[in-house]
């Protein structure tokens, strides 16, 4: 058994806020950001199939943040941030992550999905490093890697799945990529971001993080029916 | 075995695979049938003609339209009553029993109430049932409770997963046959992603099981042209088995699927939901053997079952012809078809039955059905030549037959185009119901919308989608050809009313209601048709209507002297069809929340309470041992180390430059000049004046207060606090950190120890680190805020850290204590120590008319500040005699009180009990109460009501009870 095999959510400080399921699914973990990842649960051949049909995977552990407030969008804009023109709609950085922005003066970053990016982290340095109290207005850092449990919903039949979930149309035609639906999901508040991989569709999903385990199981609940079923982070990389 | 008794030679029923035997039982007898089979049908192969008892008369009732659509076919299975029968399929060991009968459904002895028919009119029991005073709740109530109802709920039902999902289309197209395929085609071909709800498990509609022509093969050559187009067509998602089952506004449709329910939000609609064949009224129409014409076509096309030997036709339409021609090649004989019409005029199909040797009479009608034994059959029926509507000569002749099927005339299937707000017309030249006025986004074709000519459905049906795309804004095309004849004259006959003197000429099968219960009704003074539904019931029953609704509207028209149209039909409400509390309900979501620390505490044995959707520790250890553990952890706390989960405290977080001035508007204590590394205690009070929430607020820096809240108010006092910056629009931020951060709250005596052990970068030793203060550190390696506050009132740490790293600090607590022989306590633990220190828990000791005077809360209360939300009223209700106050009480000696025991004086209630324990820490009964202000002074006394009435003095003390200096919090 190899070092990277031996890896447990235990082992550090940061843990996914649902590892224990993780570990009860069978997943194998990889560490990123200071914390375990599920790579994959086993058998990474049949996970891809999965993914593309109908895969759930948790990204909780990795770097994400976010700024709300006047003055938000001009600083971030200053940093260097790509931030979408409109709300409710997201946009890719140079290094991979994506900033959404949820309502003209709320930016959320996603760092990118191998977990090798830093703009959050930067971000989030930049923002300390300044003089207090700022000269300014430039919004206020959130600690969404905190506040947000953060999943990726993937497969041609994620639409139809969260049909049973949630009263926002995410049919293709009606959904299209960079697009971000902030609603109800199994009764909890959720956002939700298409972002396909390759040609498999994709939503990056963050909710409550204290309701991790319950809305967990509620998307594998409904994926039930399409045959879907937890994946790791290394499908991503196949897709 | 498998049903071929009855069953046609050949592979005929479209439904059925011949090749796929199943074996199920009813009533306790085996039979057989064939995969595709419903109930009724499989029956119907064997010879089974009773399916049900009537409500009221228990009267044996069999198939009659073998669509789903009445109540005769209602069976029960093992865990679900009131199964339509003609419409469930069977399964492989199905058990299916009737209902509503005594004894058994050959032999019910409830058919006796037949013979008591003529003491039971309509209304009797409005009149006969309420005297002498109180007898209906004494007497009646209990005999019609225990025969209403039909099935039996059985309550170890094994719960059924359902679930509902949301669905989005352009067009919705409700009904599958000939029009709806038409529609949906047309709509989809211009590019709307169109669905096509069919109940039926195939599309088809009328096409799959009438007959349009002398050779019989021009429905199903349609229907195959039709289907091969949907299947090809992916814009259209077809959904067999599915029902609509309303309509709401901005055309939001309910559509049933199995044990789903889709809400369909739908651009356009287009109904094609057909029409409904109707029954005649004569003597015993209600009896197994007397059928709908197309419920004995369905049987011969859908099942391939042969309705009977002997078949009598009653016909006041060219569709009675086909049904008779269908039953010919069915192998039924048909010795006689009896035309309503005086003058049917010419038809091709009446040359053909006349050269097979069938008899053909006009101008004629069946008066009567010959009941066969025990009404469980017919054995023929009586006819007779008609002389004026209803009436007839009175020179009867009976034919022999087991099968008298009917075709007189059909409504609109017009349900969910009247609860879209179309109205219901009725053309008295043609007998028939008419819709208009549906709302604008809603189309109809087909036979709900008058039209029966094959070629015009089809027509008007591509005309209906090609609206629906034009009105999407889609290009269409040019407008579809119009249709020509429309096939309406002749359908209906105007009056196959033949109430018989000896009556059981039902209107509605239902209710067992009678011609002449409905023109009692009316006699009554019931002219309004609603008004005759309340009082006789007609339409209330599980056909919703679906055959009662134009003999009714007829029959009261006639006796009050107006049109049809006039009487109209009752209010169409959903649900079309029954629908199970199950479908309703779906899939129930409980959000939960849990801790970061959750599992470690149910490795601990923790007994978990809810907190909101929070989980929170109660106490630890085995639930038998609650008040020990309970006070084993109070005293732990008190004498040495304890350790508790408080993730769930709320956390806000109040950035900005405004933020000192916005936490002064919104609580009542004063922060302008809060020093930074300082936690001040917050109040909240509303407009009125009440108090509604508490916690502390940290100053992290000048522009930035971490600010704690109850864990059940948080979420509100959030969105009170967003609503007021949006009001007084102050430079500040306000976020719900809530999740965020995980915390525990180290106390004891020995709490210092452990954080000195732990902690990075802060000095927690008392001078540097005091009562009430704040830092920002590291304790075992992650970051950390920690706050002295003192909810228990011992020495102690709140440490909050990021939510992701809660399990690792539990665990580093843990493992730092273990010398100390640190323990976790419970919510349980917390509310008596904190009782022990007087302080209040809003909710529990405040209730929705607390103002801060009440609860001691004064100090609280900044005097010199202009403004805080509800500072008027607290000033003006604090003006006002006080009507009550909160103080400490204990009990000497007996039984305690129970929190919300009563307080009275002089016999009057005074107020109540809000918290109640053993103080271990004391070792007597200690807790707070709201008493009249005149008794509240320390050394008094007062009376409390216990939960068994027994009356018990307590003592008022000073608060709080324990530590009154606060030297041990502050240490």
């Amino acid at each position: 058994m190899s070092a990277e095999q031996q890896i447990q959510p235990e082992h550090f400080a940061r843990r996914s806020f649902l590892y224990r399921t993780l570990v009860k699914a069978g997943a194998r973990f990889v560490e990123i950001n200071g914390a375990a990842v599920a790579e994959d649960f086993g058998a990474p051949e049949v996970e891809v199939q999965t993914a593309r049909r109908m895969g759930l995977a948790d990204l909780s552990p990795l770097p994400r943040s976010g700024f709300k407030g006047q003055g938000t969008v001009e600083w971030l804009s200053a940093q260097g941030v790509d931030v979408p023109g409109e709300s409710n709609r997201a946009l890719r950085q140079s290094d991979g992550a994506l900033a959404l922005r949820l309502a003209p003066s709320e930016i959320m970053i996603l760092g990118d999905l191998a977990g090798q990016g830093d703009l959050p982290a930067k971000l989030n340095q930049a923002w300390d490093s300044e003089a207090l109290p700022p000269k300014t207005p430039r919004g206020f850092p959130l600690p969404r890697d905190e506040t947000h449990a953060w999943f990726l919903v993937m497969g041609t039949q994620a639409s139809a799945m969260f049909a049973k979930l949630c009263a926002v149309d995410l049919r293709p035609q009606s959904f299209p990529g960079g697009q971000v639906a902030q609603t109800s999901l199994a009764k909890m508040t959720g956002t939700i971001l298409r972002d396909d991989k390759g040609e498999t569709p994709a939503f990056h999903v963050l909710a409550d993080s204290a309701s991790a385990d319950y809305l967990w199981g509620c998307l594998l609940d409904a994926m039930a029916e399409f045959e879907g079923g937890p994946v790791g982070l290394a499908v991503l990389r196949d897709l | 075995m498998s049903g071929t008794a009855h069953r046609l030679p050949g592979d005929t029923g479209l439904l059925v695979d011949r090749g796929k035997p199943v074996s199920f039982s009813f009533e306790g007898t085996a039979y057989g049938g064939f995969e595709g089979d419903t109930i009724a049908s499989a029956l119907a192969a064997n010879g089974v003609k009773v399916l049900s008892r009537s409500f009221k008369y228990h009267r044996p009732r069999g198939i009659l339209t073998m669509a789903g659509q009445d109540a005769n076919t209602l069976v029960q299975l093992p865990h679900e009553p009131n199964i339509l029968a003609d419409r469930h399929p069977i399964s492989e060991g199905l058990e299916v029993m009737g209902q509503n009968y005594s004894g058994s459904l050959k032999h019910d002895r409830g058919a006796a109430m037949s013979l008591a028919a003529r003491f039971m009119p309509v209304g009797f029991y409005y009149r006969a049932l309420y005297r002498p005073r109180r007898i209906y709740e004494r007497f009646w109530e209990p005999i019609v409770r225990k025969s209403a109802g039909l099935g039996k709920v059985r309550l170890d039902t094994p719960h059924g997963y359902h679930d509902k999902a949301y669905a989005f289309c352009d067009v919705a197209v409700v009904g599958g046959g000939p029009a709806g395929m038409a529609a949906a085609l047309s709509a989809a071909g211009a590019g709307a992603k169109v669905w096509l709800i069919e109940e039926n498990p195939v599309l088809g509609g009328a096409l799959s099981y009438a007959r349009f022509d002398l050779e019989g093969t021009r429905g199903e050559a349609l229907r195959t042209e039709l289907i091969a187009a949907v299947e090809a067509e992916a814009n259209i998602e077809v959904m067999t088995d599915a029902v609509c089952n309303g309509w709401f506004a901005d055309n939001w449709l309910p559509v049933i699927r199995g044990k789903r329910l889709y809400k369909l939000r739908a651009k356009e609609v287009v109904l094609a939901t057909g029409c409904i064949e109707q029954p005649a009224q004569f003597r015993n129409n209600d009896l197994p053997g007397v059928m709908l014409g197309s419920a004995a076509q369905r049987l011969i096309r859908l099942y391939g079952v042969r309705p009977g030997s002997g078949a009598v036709v009653m016909t006041g339409n060219a569709h009675g012809y086909q049904v008779a021609l269908d039953l010919l090649e069915a192998g039924v004989e048909v010795p006689a078809v009896i035309d309503l019409r005086a003058a049917p005029g010419d038809d091709p199909a009446m040359n053909a039955l006349l050269e097979r040797g069938v008899r053909l009479l006009s101008g004629h009608t069946v008066t009567e059905a010959c009941a066969g034994q025990g009404n469980r059959s017919i054995a023929g029926v009586v006819i007779d030549s008609i002389v004026g509507a209803g009436t007839v000569a009175g020179q009867p002749e009976r034919i022999d037959c087991d099968v008298l099927a009917m075709s007189v005339g059909y409504t609109p299937t017009y349900q969910l185009a009247l609860q879209a707000g179309a109205r219901l017309g009725y053309d008295d030249s043609e007998a028939i119901f008419s819709i208009t006025g549906q709302p604008a986004q809603m189309q109809l074709a087909g036979s709900v919308d008058g039209a029966h000519d094959l070629d015009a459905v089809v027509a008007e049906g591509r005309r209906a989608g090609w609206r629906a795309a034009i009105a999407l804004g889609l290009d269409a095309g040019a407008e579809p050809a119009a249709s020509g004849e429309r096939g309406a004259a002749g359908v209906n006959f105007p009056w196959p009313i033949f109430p018989h003197p000896k009556g059981k000429d039902f209107v509605d099968f239902d209710e067992d209601l009678q011609v002449k219960d409905i023109l009692n009704a009316a006699a009554d003074g019931y002219s309004e048709l609603e008004l005759v539904k309340r009082f006789s019931t007609v339409g209330m029953g599980p056909s919703q209507g679906r055959h009662s609704a134009l003999a009714t509207a007829r029959l009261i028209a006639k006796a009050t002297g107006r049109s049809v149209a006039e009487t109209g039909v009752t209010t169409a409400r959903p649900p079309f069809s029954a629908e199970t509390l199950g479908v309703l309900s779906g899939r129930s979501f409980e959000p939960e929340r849990l801790t970061a620390m959750h599992h470690r505490h149910l490795e601990a044995g923790a007994q978990m309470m809810t907190a909101g959707l929070w989980w929170r520790p109660a106490f630890y250890g085995p639930k038998e041992r609650r008040e020990a553990a309970i006070a084993e952890e109070v005293t732990a706390v008190r004498q040495n180390l304890g350790l508790i989960d408080v993730s769930t405290l709320g956390g806000l977080a109040v950035r900005g430059p405004d933020a000192a001035e916005f936490l002064n508007r919104v609580y009542t204590f004063a922060y302008a000049k809060q020093p930074v590394g300082r936690a001040r205690y917050v109040l909240m009070t509303n407009e009125a004046g009440t108090v509604i929430d508490d916690g502390v607020a940290c100053r992290l820096r000048e522009d930035h207060f971490y600010v704690t809240a109850t864990t059940g108010g948080v979420d509100r006092i959030y969105r009170s606090m967003l609503w007021w910056n949006a009001q007084w629009r102050l430079d500040v931020d306000i976020s719900n950190v809530t999740a965020a951060y995980a915390g525990v709250n180290i106390a004891g005596p020995k709490s210092r120890e452990v954080m000195a052990a732990l902690t990075e970068g802060v000095d927690v030793s008392a001078e540097a680190f005091p009562y009430m203060g704040v830092r920002e550190g590291r304790v075992a390696g992650i970051p950390a805020r920690i706050l002295r506050v003192g909810f228990v009132g011992e020495l102690g740490y709140e440490v909050h850290v990021p939510a992701s790293h809660g399990e690792a600090l539990w665990d580093a607590m843990m493992a730092a204590g273990k010398a100390a022989a640190i323990r976790r306590f419970g919510v349980e633990a917390q509310r008596v120590l904190r009782l022990e220190k007087g302080h209040i828990i809003i909710g529990q000791d405040t209730d929705a008319m607390t103002f801060p005077h009440e609860v001691d809360m004064v100090w609280a209360i900044a005097k010199k500040k202009p403004f805080f939300v509800g500072g008027r009223s607290v000033e003006l209700r604090a003006r006002r005699p006080m009507a009550r106050k909160l103080v400490g009480f204990t009990v000497e000696s007996g039984p305690a009180p129970s929190e919300s025991n009563l307080v009275l004086r002089r016999g009057e209630m005074a107020g109540f009990v809000t918290s109640v324990a053993h103080s271990p820490s004391l070792g007597k009964t200690v807790g707070m109460a709201y008493i009249p202000p005149e008794d509240a002074e320390p050394g008094r006394s007062f009376q409390v009501k216990l939960d068994n009435g027994a009356m018990i003095d307590a003592q008022v003390v000073p608060l709080p009870f324990y530590d009154p200096d606060n030297a041990r919090q502050e240490m």
